[in-house]
């Protein structure tokens, strides 16, 4: 009765249904327009929402999620431009269609698809997240400590150009994290004597300034470049045609979900891994990939909306965030006195029955939306950026100001917005920065813990990770993320090749 | 393993900045605890650090052996004149946002970026700017009840008169 009344909540309150939809509705247009991010978007947010309740926060900022990685479609079909970088995929095959005055075609099954995965996401994330969160309870310090070092290590292999560049942001990240006093024995890290740092930087004025200001300042150089007009025709697809793609769908909605709950991992990976599934298990496309398959679309737009409810799994249920956003929404979280992790379902399941319902609403409006009002969204992403920008630029700074109505939060927004820029234009990826922010606490605490009960010996501490079989695993994986990136996974493999 | 892409500008300069930040960072991270304790508070600080030290070392020699023979330009292709004046602007609006307050210093800011980005003229971009100051003001202030500093405009007589206009009691 419980769970149904927790599912209930978002559904017969108004005041929290308006504010799915508003963010649904939000998030298309967010993810619709290039340049503009659902991390940019919800790490911008967090700081209004901060003095809200938890439920009217949380729905917002889902439905933004939600809405936003569908939106992220509609200008890599229109456009060729990716809104959002889990929509890459989408446009291989949804551009040409779009060529060949098909789009209207395009967005109608990217839209029908997307609730699809979204909803096997939702449904996996309501299935498996309990589970998880029971096992999770008999987790040791060193399993969390190896879980976050995982993460930060799979989001920096997978999402920039070289593991050296991520090792580097990740580790950056949890020094970062570190900065203020240390909660055990309050003695002063990285304050260099001043009295401004001993409360640690503000992880909203970070987030803020890498994801929104450096992203407005890399929109910069292209903030000229005419909207390309589009005419849409026909929408709602036939029964016949999502039929006849259910089974990709499923499998590739299957692919995102596990991509999805990946720590660190999220819709952008999993789509481009559905993408290339996509062109292995479909034998004989209508249309060639590349030139307007529709599976080129079914199967990344399954996937990147099925990893939205993927995210969540190892963001409720262990307390490591999934991708950017939910890195973000944990600090949200903790903003509002809530520590995600395996307690929280215990202590606290009408929040996870919560979060399970304003997902699934999210995605029904997601579908509303979707299919109707296309020629606004269309008007919208015509935009000029030169007007666009500067009010991004104008809602990061007040945003940052909000956090704590200190202009040293803009200060640092500022400095991280200039620095996160000069990563970006250098390769460095910044979602191991955030991650390595949100995840640092739980690093340094659980390595702090695990080294103690083992009596400060490396030797015991191995011999433990060793023993256990989830240790070993979680282990394995982190030697073999090294080591698959270095010219050593290479020779092995060149030697077994030849 | 040779890159085949080339050195950016000032990738160099940058990389080398990592690696002495870096090196500064250890040297703190050092003296939180020293060699301790590996439960020190200083134990996670330093093995981050030094994996920073490490990194930077890397990628610096990867750097090292890119190609410097490159089309782009600095002043061009990494710090083009739009974004040195949008940070310089936001550097400004910083500065100013208490003395002059949330709606006077968001209403410069916005004109000068629109006339300067969007080469619109001077009354087009400060009726948008009017516009957008509008709208995120009673956005912000009344949904999301954002404290802004009000500066030199009377923000709290304005609401209050406003209040009172609506209550019949305007003047």
């Amino acid at each position: 009765m419980d769970v149904i009344h927790s599912l209930l909540i978002p559904i017969l309150d108004l005041q929290l249904l308006g504010l799915i939809a508003l963010g649904t509705f939000a998030g298309i247009y967010v993810g619709a327009i290039p340049g503009l991010s659902v991390t940019m978007a919800v790490s911008i947010l967090i700081s209004f929402t901060f003095s809200w309740d938890v439920y009217p926060a949380l729905a917002l900022m889902i439905g933004i999620y939600m809405g936003g990685v569908y939106g992220g479609s509609r200008t890599a079909i229109l456009l060729n431009i990716p809104g959002a970088p889990a929509a890459i995929a989408t446009a291989l095959d949804g551009y040409p269609m779009a060529q060949k005055g098909q789009a209207g075609e395009a967005i109608g099954i990217v839209t029908v698809v997307s609730f699809i995965g979204g909803f096997i996401g939702i449904f996996a994330l309501a299935v498996f997240a309990p589970l998880l969160a029971d096992f999770a309870i008999r987790f040791q310090p060193r399993d969390y400590f190896l879980l976050g070092v995982l993460g930060i290590l799979l989001v920096g292999s997978l999402s920039g150009e070289s593991l050296v560049k991520g090792i580097f942001a990740g580790a950056l990240g949890i020094g970062l994290g570190a900065v203020g006093m240390d909660p055990l024995t309050f003695t002063e890290r990285f304050t260099f004597g001043t009295d401004g740092l001993r409360a640690g930087v503000s992880f909203v004025a970070v987030m803020i300034g890498m994801f929104g200001i450096s992203e407005g300042l890399m929109q910069l150089h292209t903030v000229n470049t005419p909207a390309v007009k589009q005419k849409i025709g026909r929408i709602i697809p036939s029964w016949l045609m999502v039929r006849k793609h259910l089974p990709l769908g499923l499998q590739t909605s299957t692919i995102g979900t596990v991509i999805g709950a990946l720590p660190g991992t999220g819709g952008d990976i999993a789509a481009l891994i559905a993408y290339d599934h996509a062109t292995r298990v479909t034998k004989n496309p209508e249309v060639p990939f590349g030139k307007g398959a529709i599976e080129g679309l079914v199967a990344p737009e399954t996937a990147n909306n099925a990893a939205v409810g993927g995210a969540f799994i190892p963001m409720l249920t262990l307390g490591i965030p999934g991708d950017a956003v939910t890195a973000i929404m944990i600090g949200a979280l903790f903003i509002h006195g809530l520590n995600p992790g395996p307690m929280l379902m215990v202590e606290q399941p009408d929040m996870f029955w919560f979060i399970v319902s304003a997902l699934g609403l999210a995605n029904v409006f997601m579908l509303i939306f979707g299919l109707t009002g296309i020629k606004a969204f269309v008007k919208i992403v015509e935009m000029p950026r030169a007007i666009l920008l500067p009010v991004i630029l104008l809602l990061s700074i007040v945003g940052a100001y909000a956090v704590s109505n200190s202009l040293n939060d803009v200060y640092w927004m500022l400095g991280f917005g200039v620095f996160g820029y000069f990563m970006k234009l250098y390769g460095y990826p910044l979602g191991p920065v955030i991650l390595g922010v949100i995840l640092s606490r739980l690093l340094d605490d659980n390595w702090r813990r695990a080294i103690i009960s083992d009596q400060e010996s490396l030797w015991l501490l191995l011999k433990g990770t060793l023993m256990s079989p989830l240790s070993l695993v979680l282990f394995a994986s982190v030697v073999l993320i090294f080591v698959s990136k270095t010219p050593l996974w290479g020779m092995i493999f060149r030697k077994r090749a030849a | 393993m040779q890159t085949k892409e080339p050195r950016r500008p000032g990738e160099l300069v940058f990389n080398i900045a990592m690696v002495l930040g870096s090196l500064i960072l250890l040297w703190s991270a050092y003296g939180i605890s020293g060699f301790e304790a590996m439960s020190a508070p200083g134990a996670i600080p330093m093995v981050t650090t030094a994996a920073m030290v490490i990194c930077g070392g890397l990628i610096l020699w990867e750097t090292l052996k890119k190609s410097s023979a490159t089309d782009e330009k600095l002043e061009r292709d990494i710090l083009p004149l739009p974004v040195v004046v949008t940070i310089a602007l936001i550097a400004a609006y910083s500065l100013l946002l208490k003395p002059l307050g949330f709606i006077p210093t968001s209403l410069l800011f916005l004109t000068v970026m629109i006339r300067y980005l969007a080469q619109s003229s001077w009354l087009r971009a400060v009726l948008l700017s009017l516009a957008i100051v509008a709208v995120i003001y009673m956005i912000f202030r009344v949904v999301f009840t954002v404290l802004m500093p009000p500066g030199i405009v009377p923000e709290a007589e304005i609401i209050a008169w406003a209040k009172g206009l609506f209550a019949g009691k305007g003047n």
